[in-house]
């Protein structure tokens, strides 16, 4: 981890105090902004391997900055809201954010976040994806759990494959239904839930308290290893 | 077909005799020229103008009266109301018949032009009301020249409209229902003792009744759209607070939940420094919470209208004095010039200091540390106006009065404040009887000014029941007192 820059835009500068601490314990370089103007100004400067980003900036909107970055910066983007309002999440990871987090937030949880993110960042080009005890081989399209294989429609297999992909990456309910049904289908948050809750039927050891399909209410869902995220 | 009931009116009488009378002049006078017979005809000039002017009834009397003067005074045998010659009979019917045909004819005309002119009065009428009704925008404000109009046009003394109302008639009046289909709009009510002709008052009360209706129907959808707009304004607003209320308390709680859990988590990897400076965040940050939380409970209070200020008699230099030791170190940037004499206040001293914290808190953190916040005082005869002028950006002219609405921080970023503060200064004034506004010199600062009413008694001299008190020392003024 050594040597990973994080850049970390709050106006509340204990925040930003604290959270620089806790990174540098860890092993990654900090560097820090105030305002909108200065997160922009040092992510050209020096790109960062991950942003934290505060939503409410005095000189501007975290969702601006977002978007503005997003124009020419790959990196992650986890945006730290304390407004708690889903639109607002919304609207960051329409703009390009790759996570969201709500203050007041627990440090351990935002580092495995940041950690997930990060590693998203390396994609692997690996025919099988494996997510705790999750197989998905997407050469043979055969998902596997606890080494029994699983039987899955068309669109469960894909709605799968795009969250396994992304594994750890909260993925909006629009964003979703835009890449497994199509883009006429944006609206369409019920298939959604009902597909959700047949993959869940499939997949969990107990459908009614998942592990590895998550939901964040009203935003979106996001597929996680119940191992790495303990 | 008001004038087929026979009324008494004395003008007509009158006018009719003096006729009858002028015309059996003429035929005596005239009576050397034609043969008497036939002078009889003179009499329709007596009998036309009564037709015309007072209608049919007054037209077959005065026809009448006119027969049997003509045959008293001029047919044989005379001075007698018998006839010798079945000629003059015939004479005498033809006149009659003449005469009763023409009065018919007179009277109709006179019918007809009355018809026509009672209509013009109508079309007038609803042309008036529904002008008035047209630029009015509260009904009830032209229910009065409604009623004077409909008065005029039923031929009444007074007429009154109440709006939505089912009230009794009392005993002089006369109670009509204004409705339209089923819907009932109010009443009229008329002098027991005027008759208006009911065809008339049918006909206008129909047109009243739609016009008011139509009118009234606007108004409510005028009065509902405001509502709408209202609610849809309140709501925007509530959300706004709620935003607001979520970030001002989340922040604080993230950076001291951050805190503590990085002090707990990697003691070994941090210096003292570092320790030291979370352990200060820890502290000032739920300095900050608890601010916020007191300032919530105060402005529910103040709204709830449960901060009832308990006044004693104080001196503006012991509530400056408490608010400047509440301050802290940071009081040093104020500078306060009192008054030569100090007046007594009436005022709830916790409540007030808390106002002069709020504002001194607000002028210190607007200004740069090395500007001087300034306090001058001006004692008036009834009010001692308070003023703290700070030498911050200044205010817009917009800003004036909203900037004392909750959650107004008057374009400072959010970290600056809770932007309760002024909201509660106001709340505490108003509660004390007192004033409180914004002036503003835009680029060169922001004065709030306080005035507070001098309380009328002075306070006793020793030896009396000591009411004026300093502040005890080393008291907390700024905690709020949870009893209360």
């Amino acid at each position: 981890m050594s040597g990973t820059r994080i850049l970390v835009v709050d106006d509340e500068l204990q925040i930003v105090r604290a959270l620089q601490m806790k990174l540098k314990s860890e092993g990654y370089e900090v560097e820090t902004a105030g305002s909108a103007a200065e997160a922009l100004a040092a992510a050209a400067a020096r790109p960062p391997a991950a942003i934290i980003l505060d939503v409410l900036l005095p000189d501007g909107h975290g969702t601006e900055v977002c978007r503005e970055l997003r124009q020419w910066l790959s990196a992650p983007i986890l945006v730290l809201s304390a407004v708690g309002d889903e639109n607002e999440k919304i609207a960051a990871l329409d703009a390009g954010a790759d996570d969201y987090v709500t203050k007041p937030f627990s440090v351990d949880e935002l580092l495995a976040r940041l950690r997930a993110a990060l590693r998203r960042t390396s994609p692997s080009r690996e025919a099988v994806l494996e997510i705790g005890a999750l197989r998905v081989d997407l050469e043979r399209r055969l998902v596997m759990m606890d080494g029994r294989p699983v039987s899955l429609t068309p669109t469960e297999y894909d709605l799968l494959r795009l969250l396994a992909r992304n594994e750890g990456k909260l993925l909006t309910h629009p964003a979703i239904l835009r890449e497994v049904w199509g883009p006429a289908y944006r609206e369409e948050s019920n298939y959604l839930h009902v597909y959700v809750s047949q993959l869940r039927r499939k997949l969990e050891p107990d459908p009614a308290r998942p592990r590895y399909l998550l939901t964040v209410a009203s935003v979106g869902y996001r597929l996680v290893d119940p191992l790495a995220a303990s | 077909m008001r004038s087929l009931p026979l009324r008494i009116d004395l003008a007509g009488v009158a006018a009719s005799v003096l006729a009858v009378a002028l015309v059996t002049g003429a035929v005596f006078a005239l009576r050397p020229l034609a043969p008497v017979l036939s002078l009889g005809v003179l009499y329709v000039f007596a009998v036309l103008p009564a037709a015309a002017g007072w209608g049919l009834a007054y037209a077959l009397v005065v026809s009448l009266v006119s027969l049997l003067i003509f045959n008293f005074f001029f047919l044989p045998p005379v001075h007698t109301l018998a006839l010798s010659d079945p000629e003059n009979w015939v004479a005498l019917t033809v006149y009659l018949v003449t005469a009763v045909v023409v009065s018919e004819l007179a009277a109709r005309s006179r019918r007809r032009a009355a018809e026509v002119e009672q209509q013009r009065r109508e079309f007038a009428f609803a042309a008036d009301v529904s002008g008035l009704l047209l630029e009015c925008r509260f009904v009830q404000d032209r229910l009065r020249p409604i009623g004077a109009r409909l008065a005029e046009v039923l031929g009444v003394p007074r007429a009154h409209i109440e709006i939505g109302s089912l009230r009794r008639p009392e005993p002089a009046e006369r109670a009509y229902d204004l409705a339209v289909a089923d819907r009932h709009l109010g009443r009229l009510f008329l002098s027991s003792h005027a008759a208006p002709d009911p065809a008339v008052t049918g006909r206008v009360l129909q047109t009243l009744s739609s016009l008011l209706a139509s009118a009234t129907e606007r108004e409510r959808l005028a009065h509902a759209a405001l509502v709408a707009e209202g609610l849809r304004q309140s709501d925007e607003i509530k959300t706004a607070v709620l935003r607001t209320l979520s970030h001002d308390l989340r922040s604080p709680l993230t950076a001291i939940g951050a805190a503590s859990e990085v002090l707990d988590g990697g003691a070994e990897s941090l210096t003292q420094a570092e320790r030291a400076e979370l352990v200060t965040t820890v502290r000032l940050q739920t300095r900050r919470l608890t601010r916020l939380v007191s300032n919530l409970l105060d402005l529910s209070r103040l709204e709830a209208g449960a901060a009832r200020p308990r006044p004693e008699l104080w001196t503006v230099d012991g509530l400056l004095a408490g608010a400047l030791e509440a301050i802290g170190p940071d009081a040093e940037r104020i500078s306060v010039v009192l008054p030569a004499e100090s007046p007594t206040l009436h005022v709830d001293s916790a409540q007030i200091e808390r106002v002069l914290v709020n504002l001194l808190e607000n002028a210190l953190k607007v200004s740069s540390p090395t500007d001087v916040v300034e306090i001058s005082t001006e004692a008036g005869p009834l009010e001692l106006v308070l003023k703290i002028a700070d030498h911050g950006p200044g205010l817009e002219r917009g800003e004036l009065e909203r900037i004392f609405e909750p959650f107004e921080r008057g374009g400072l970023s959010p970290g600056a404040g809770t932007g309760l503060g002024l909201a509660i200064a106001r709340g505490f004034v108003r509660a004390n009887g007192g004033r409180i506004w914004a002036e503003s010199r835009p680029g060169r600062g922001a004065t709030f000014a306080l005035a507070l009413p001098v309380a009328r008694s002075r306070a006793p001299e020793r030896g009396a029941r000591p009411e004026t008190r300093e502040p005890p020392p080393g008291r907390d003024r700024v905690a709020t007192d949870p009893a209360r």
